[in-house]
């Protein structure tokens, strides 16, 4: 038997505080939308990027301690001194005359990231993609088929639309015209989402103003 | 007296309007619910049928890399599967990427899941805080994670975690959920699933419905809650109705709203072409 999720409204004068002040601070960045640019909405985003920034160095120096300094520390484990020296050679960026010192960091970093990204995408992103468009349905279910040359046409007809080095014109009109509806269909259905993503957030804040107002249960 | 006619006015309606409108009309289904169905998507069937799989004992990996911005979307999935994992008595390991802020959603999660006061944190539980870079880590995570943390979040030795015993590699986990708001999924997909065949799931924004929906045709996703919609299927699913359950109403209403917005202002549009 599953028990209902436990959040109440805070009872202790830190937590009743903190609620307010969130609160507050978050109709002052909705004035910007729903009324006009003014300095309490100024107020609130500044303090929202201090309050990102101290969050942000808090938790990386955390991460620091807890990953290779702890080691490095109390095992020994010398070599680890490597990646917090580069670590700390990103920071060679804020000055001029030093900013040279940067690139190694910054090259292992997009080289290794390019390496593993290079490495580890043709099975998933490619072949395993490819396979499951060719596969036919084993089940018979209607459905299925029909999802299947969807599918299949889809991808074919909007492959074809970036086949530049041909004029579309002939056999390659009608199937490139309906590779172009299939990508449009595409970035619609991801805008879509984009938008349910946008409104979620919004539902939430709503419902977030009628909780600190006790008007609906925390 | 303007010489506009209501078409032309629709044309330039004032979009603080529309934001007002849009702001009351999603707190009125909080008010007054209406209950609208949900139905159950493939996908969050596929993630609920695989966690109802998972034996006692199994070791299960939650990877948070959605940020507190993000909670009405990914929240009350996460909340819904540690639930359900806690039910079929997994272990459950947890750390997060991307966002610094994952110990707020962290303890999010332990406030909204009482299950887990049956728990041990160290023999059923652990917890090990914000991991920066994404797939670099990831891939190393994937061969030797004592390699990445020596010391979990409240700075105990990963080795005196009970949890942690014979728990090394990606191998020795029984399933991943990822949630994000990004590319973090791929990067499991990419390192864990395709080199050591750990199932991953998705625990996602709405916006990764469609980037992800290939990773499942393909069998790299065994399942896939999409947004706060799946968050309140996947808690109809388990039984335990949530805070997605309670906003889909919200949604709903604002997303007619939407629609309607958009159908009054292309026909605003076709009726005032002609003028123009």
């Amino acid at each position: 038997m599953f028990l209902p999720n436990v959040a109440q409204y805070p009872t202790d004068p830190a937590g009743i505080a903190g609620i307010w002040a969130a609160w507050l601070l978050m109709l002052a960045i909705y004035s910007y939308p729903l009324f006009k640019e003014n300095p309490v909405y100024r107020f609130a985003e500044h303090t929202f990027i201090a309050s990102t920034l101290a969050i942000t160095v808090i938790t990386n120096i955390d991460s620091l301690i807890r990953g290779p300094l702890n080691p490095l520390i109390t095992k020994g484990q010398i070599l680890l001194i490597v990646p917090v020296i580069l670590g700390f050679a990103m920071y060679a960026l804020l000055h001029p005359d030093y900013r040279w010192v940067s690139r190694y960091p910054i090259a292992i970093l997009v080289g290794t990231a390019m390496g593993l990204g290079m490495a580890s995408v043709i099975i998933p992103q490619i072949t395993s993609q490819v396979i499951s468009t060719i596969t036919a349905p084993t089940t018979g279910a209607s459905k299925a088929w029909f999802d299947f040359v969807v599918i299949a046409v889809g991808t074919i007809c909007a492959t074809l639309y970036f086949l530049l080095t041909y004029e579309h014109t002939g056999v390659l009109k009608p199937t490139t015209r309906i590779g172009r509806w299939f990508i449009m269909l595409g970035l619609g259905a991801y805008f879509g989402n984009t938008t349910l993503f946008r409104l979620s957030m919004l539902s939430g804040r709503a419902q977030y103003f009628l909780q600190v107002l006790k008007i609906i249960p925390m | 007296m303007s010489s506009e006619g209501i078409w032309d006015r629709l044309q330039t309606i004032d979009r603080r309007v529309f934001y007002w409108i849009l702001f009351i009309a999603l707190m009125i289904p909080f008010i007054r619910p209406i209950g609208l169905p949900i139905a159950i998507t493939p996908t969050t069937r596929g993630l609920y049928d695989e966690l109802a799989e998972v034996q006692p004992g199994d070791v299960c990996l939650l990877s948070i890399s959605s940020g507190v911005s993000a909670w009405a979307e990914c929240l009350p999935a996460m909340v819904a599967s540690v639930k359900m994992l806690v039910r079929q008595e997994a272990k459950i390991i947890c750390w997060g990427m991307g966002h610094v802020d994952v110990d707020i959603t962290w303890n999010k999660i332990l406030s909204q899941v009482p299950e887990l006061e049956t728990y041990t944190y160290g023999e059923d539980y652990a917890y090990f805080g914000y991991i920066p870079t994404q797939e670099t880590t990831i891939a190393l995570l994937g061969s030797n994670i004592r390699e990445v943390f020596t010391l979990d979040k409240y700075g105990t030795p990963i080795d005196d975690l009970p949890v942690m015993q014979g728990v090394n590699t990606a191998n020795d986990f029984r399933l991943v959920l990822t949630s994000d708001t990004g590319d973090v999924g791929s990067y499991y997909i990419r390192q864990w699933h395709t080199n050591y065949d750990t199932p991953v799931a998705e625990v996602g924004i709405a916006m990764l419905g469609s980037s992800y929906m290939p990773y499942i045709h393909s069998g790299e996703l065994f399942g896939m809650t999409v947004g706060s919609r799946g968050g309140a299927e996947l808690e109809m699913l388990i039984g335990s109705p949530g805070d997605a359950t309670i906003t889909m109403d919200a949604i709903n209403v604002s997303h007619i709203l939407v629609v309607i917005a958009i159908v009054l202002a292309n026909v605003g549009y076709f009726a005032t072409r002609g003028k123009r």
